[in-house]
């Protein structure tokens, strides 16, 4: 860069090149997606298939402690391989955005609130689905939002539509409309993220 | 000539160096070479006048035995900067 005096002007379009030289990582974004997607797809379609089975055999006891197992190896796997994603991730990063700062944070939230509405819906005698299926829908929303990007909200909002279809059935069908909504509220948007150009 | 500007901020390479901290939480050594196009020597020097003032913050760490620096902007750094963009508007648009 040579050295001379800017003038305003020449300031401004350093400022203004800077800033918009910054790209959002969709790539990296999208990962994050198709992990939890798929983890959380195959948890739901795999639990509609134990719920099946026990209902078959009438075996109603075993439903809940067998459907919480299945969610907890799904849940546990997914957490382990993002520990490694997110150190293999930081090590390579040469940028670290306030956006994506921003969106971690609103996942972390949502992660918070995962943990509590499950909770207080085994408290309440509830079944989970429908109010995690709205806390996915806040996060997935307001993350399509800020990264405006339109796959993502609607991604978003199928899990609204999820939340509420889900309220209206009953049993192993929850966890059949469960995986669907994973299937098109995250699997599907992360796609699009993987293929978007930055 | 422009002397109400930050005479620590209004130089080529140390405005595209805190310009693009305030886009970000933290950037790579690397990245600011690669963005800038400009020699990792004249960047050190600079990195080092924005850190003495404490407008940046150079944090040094290992990635697979190879030294990796990151910078991230200052609280003192963000207002320096928002001070000099509003003496830059009125150079731009005196009233």
């Amino acid at each position: 860069m040579e050295k001379h005096e800017l003038s305003p002007e020449e300031s401004l379009t350093i400022i203004r090149q800077s800033i918009a030289n910054f790209k959002m990582n969709f790539k990296e974004y999208a990962m994050y997606f198709l992990l939890w997607g798929w983890m959380l797809t195959f948890a739901s379609f795999s639990n509609f298939i134990i719920l099946r089975i026990l209902h078959a055999r009438e075996a109603y006891e075993l439903m809940g402690p067998l459907s919480l197992g299945n969610w907890g190896v799904f849940g546990l796997t997914g957490f382990i391989i993002q520990l490694f994603m997110d150190r293999k991730i930081s090590r390579n990063k040469k940028v670290h955005s306030h956006l994506e700062g921003y969106i971690r944070n609103i996942w972390m939230v949502a992660a918070i609130g995962f943990f509590v509405g499950t909770f207080v819906c085994f408290q309440l005698n509830i079944d989970p689905p429908p109010i995690m299926l709205l806390i996915a829908g806040v996060a997935t929303t307001t993350s399509g939002v800020m990264i405006k990007f339109k796959p993502v909200i609607v991604g978003g909002i199928v899990f609204f539509v999820f939340s509420i279809a889900t309220s209206f059935v009953h049993n192993e069908y929850i966890a059949l409309l469960t995986g669907a909504a994973i299937l098109l509220g995250y699997v599907i948007p992360g796609y699009y993220l993987k293929s978007a150009k930055e | 000539m422009y002397k109400d500007l930050d005479p620590l901020i209004h130089s080529q390479l140390r405005l595209a160096i805190i310009s693009m901290l305030v886009a970000s939480e933290k950037v790579d050594f690397t990245h600011i070479q690669e963005e800038t196009q400009a020699a990792a020597g004249n960047i050190s020097i600079q990195i080092k006048k924005l850190q003495e003032a404490g407008y940046i913050h150079v944090e040094k760490t290992f990635k697979d035995n190879y030294p990796k620096t990151m910078v991230s902007i200052t609280k003192k750094g963000a207002k320096a900067f928002e001070a000099y963009v509003r003496e830059l508007q009125k150079y731009i648009n005196p009233k």
